[in-house]
């Protein structure tokens, strides 16, 4: 048997992956299971989903804790947490990344594929949508399932939902990822500090769980704390603003579902550790001051 | 009151988990800036509730609650009557999905409208239970796909049309009751400056498209919203004591076709549903407005 760990963020289709990698695998004789880890994750926040591939039955149903593979849709994901968590001794990570193998850091060294799905997929499909692309990718990088039993999965599987023509399509962007994964060795050495979690005692446990600002070793809790949590790593692509062009209307600072926008000398601007991106700032502004960029990260 | 007019602070923190693009976390955090401090607010369980309260996180920097899916009329009923008993004049806020509101919890709703609480109940709909995965409401318009009206060959989509949740509210003749929509940004300010100004019980309903359930793209949230309006889909209103006393209107009404483009959950739509649709729209406009537009 072996299993995989695929991490993604809500909505780009980690659990659509993860089933159609499963079936790629039942075309071609094997038992596999799949399942997304189950929780109140919105699109855009870390998700995990999992695939589990065996020459018999799978009679297990728990999450994977210790994966053959750990597959990374969103290369933000490697910078907050350690997606090497539980991986087995000669494991392999698979990552869309515009990066090189060796150009990527992570806990420790270890096998590791890249490919640049995301260009993939806004060209082929038009849609930063990574979900199929990356499956070419473990084809290639693994070995485990051929690169034609993942493009029939992926027909049968996107076709039936989407249609024919972008079943077809999605089929393409996993073919082009196949033909452009490198395969190689990351580097290690990166360190991750576990975000601390709050644990109070009971007596230290206010009534009915109502919860004042407090400061606790584990950052501000209560009234007002979700401040510490940085959502700017959601995004794909950035609003920047020409700031010669905005009148000032507050339009964007209205609707930022985020409330990052603030005013400057009359003029927008955004707090990019909060924005996620979504484009309602450029879709709204009255005379078009706003540009989304696709967002290139170091 | 408009945009320039509200004050810069804000009640509603950003770090909270909602999808990119949903508009709900505008709405409340633009309510909240004319609400003011001395405000207190529950919720039930919804998408609102897990985004911006993850215990022991919170995006709220007021007190803000969590309650039972039935009771959020009951419990701020209580909680109102509690404040005043001490003289304080803190303002009892529930803010609540249309699940919620118009499924499962009417009953204590009605009540407390009834009772003529001294309250303002919110109602963000985003027409269908989203926090559990898209489970179609009574607030889920003809036709649209969810989870449990899939966009099957026999049955396409949910058979039945949108409950009016806003008349309900208005029939019980209550002090205010107003639809607002965040693409209209002075009608929903001001609407929300009467409602905090207003005593006894106070009916917000404000449409909420949900990029995830709706399935459009993320930056038409807004866009989206104001098409509901040009449509009459959706149709921005107040009512004193039962009685209409402003209604807006859109300048051109946009044939429903142009409000579903776009959206994912009506993509199965055949020319017969669409035809559907804008029936329901057209009665629902005669009525509110007493004629059709000419179009
Ligand atoms: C009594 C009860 N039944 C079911 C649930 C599960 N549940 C949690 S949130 C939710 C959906 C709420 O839908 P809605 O009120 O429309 O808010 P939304 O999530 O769409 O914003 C459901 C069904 C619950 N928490 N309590
Ligand atoms: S893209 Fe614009 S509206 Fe969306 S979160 Fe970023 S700043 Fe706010
Ligand atoms: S909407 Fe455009 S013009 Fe208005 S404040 Fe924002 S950037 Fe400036
Ligand atoms: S599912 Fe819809 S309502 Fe819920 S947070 Fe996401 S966009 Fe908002
Ligand atoms: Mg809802």
């Amino acid at each position: 048997m072996y299993e995989i760990r695929f991490h993604g963020r809500g909505g780009q289709g980690g659990r659509m992956a993860a089933e159609a990698y499963a079936l790629a695998a039942f075309l071609e004789g094997s038992y596999a299971v799949s399942f997304p880890f189950f929780g109140a994750e919105r699109r855009g926040a870390p998700v995990r989903a999992f695939t589990r591939v065996d020459d018999k039955k799978i009679r297990i149903k728990t999450q994977v804790y210790e994966p053959d593979y750990v597959v990374v849709l969103d290369e933000t994901l490697i910078e907050t947490e350690d997606v090497l968590e539980g991986l087995k001794e000669d494991g392999m990570v698979i990552i869309n990344t515009a990066k090189k193998p060796e150009e990527v850091r992570l806990s420790k060294p270890v096998k590791c594929a890249t490919v640049d799905a995301t260009s993939i997929a806004l060209e082929i499909l038009g849609r930063p949508i990574t979900n199929t692309a990356i499956l070419g990718a473990i084809a290639k990088a693994t070995g485990r399932v051929s690169i034609d039993s993942i493009e029939k999965a992926i027909i049968e599987k996107f076709g039936a939902r989407l249609g024919k023509e972008a079943g077809e399509k999605n089929a393409k962007a996993a073919r082009v990822a196949y033909e452009k994964t490198l395969v190689g060795v990351a580097q290690g050495g990166k360190a991750f500090v576990p975000r601390k979690k709050w644990l109070p005692t009971v007596e230290e446990m206010p009534i009915g769980g109502a919860t004042p600002a407090m400061e606790t070793d584990a950052g501000l809790v209560g009234i007002g704390s979700f401040i510490e949590n940085k959502t700017g790593d959601w995004r794909t692509f950035m609003p920047i603003i020409d700031k010669e062009k905005c009148i000032g209307c507050k339009f964007c600072w209205f609707y930022c579902p985020e409330g990052c926008i603030s005013m400057e000398d009359g003029k927008a601007s955004v707090d990019y550790d909060y924005c996620k991106g979504c484009g309602i700032c450029a879709n709204e502004c009255p005379v078009n001051a706003i540009e989304m960029k696709r967002e290139v990260r170091t | 009151m408009n945009i320039k007019d509200l004050p810069e602070e804000s009640l509603f923190t950003p770090g909270h988990t909602a999808c990119a693009g949903c508009p709900a976390p505008a709405i409340v955090r633009n309510m909240m800036k004319i609400f003011g401090k001395d405000t207190i607010v529950y919720t039930p369980a919804n998408c609102l509730l897990v985004f911006s309260g993850t215990y022991p996180y919170l995006a709220w920097r007021v007190p803000y609650l969590h309650e039972a899916f039935e009771n959020t009329a009951a419990c701020i009923s209580g909680v109102a009557r509690a404040y005043r008993k001490k003289g304080k004049k803190t303002l009892v806020v529930g803010i609540a999905g249309d699940g919620g509101t118009y499924d499962i919890g009417i009953q204590a709703l009605s009540g407390a409208a009834e009772r003529n609480e001294d309250v303002i109940y919110v109602c963000y709909d985003n027409e269908a239970y989203m926090n559990t995965g898209i489970q179609r409401s009574g607030a889920t318009p003809y036709g649209a796909a969810t989870t449990t009206t899939p966009a099957g060959r026999k049955i396409a989509g949910k058979l039945e049309h949108k409950k009016d949740m806003a008349e309900i509210m208005r029939a019980h003749e209550v002090p205010y009751v107003a639809t607002l929509s965040i693409s209209h940004p002075k009608d929903f300010l001001e609407k929300v400056e009467k409602a905090k100004e207003t005593e006894g019980f106070r009916y917000l309903h404000v449409l909420s498209p949900c990029p995830t359930g709706w399935r459009f793209d993320p930056a038409k949230s807004i866009e989206i919203a104001r098409k509901a309006v040009d449509s009459g889909m959706w149709t921005l209103y107040e009512a004193e004591y039962g009685e209409i006393t402003n209604i807006y209107k859109p300048k051109k009404k946009i044939p429903v076709e142009e409000y579903i483009k776009g959206q994912g959950r009506f993509r199965h739509f055949t020319p017969e549903m669409i035809a559907e649709l804008q029936k329901w729209v057209d009665r629902k406009w005669k009525r509110l407005y007493g004629e059709l537009p000419e179009s």
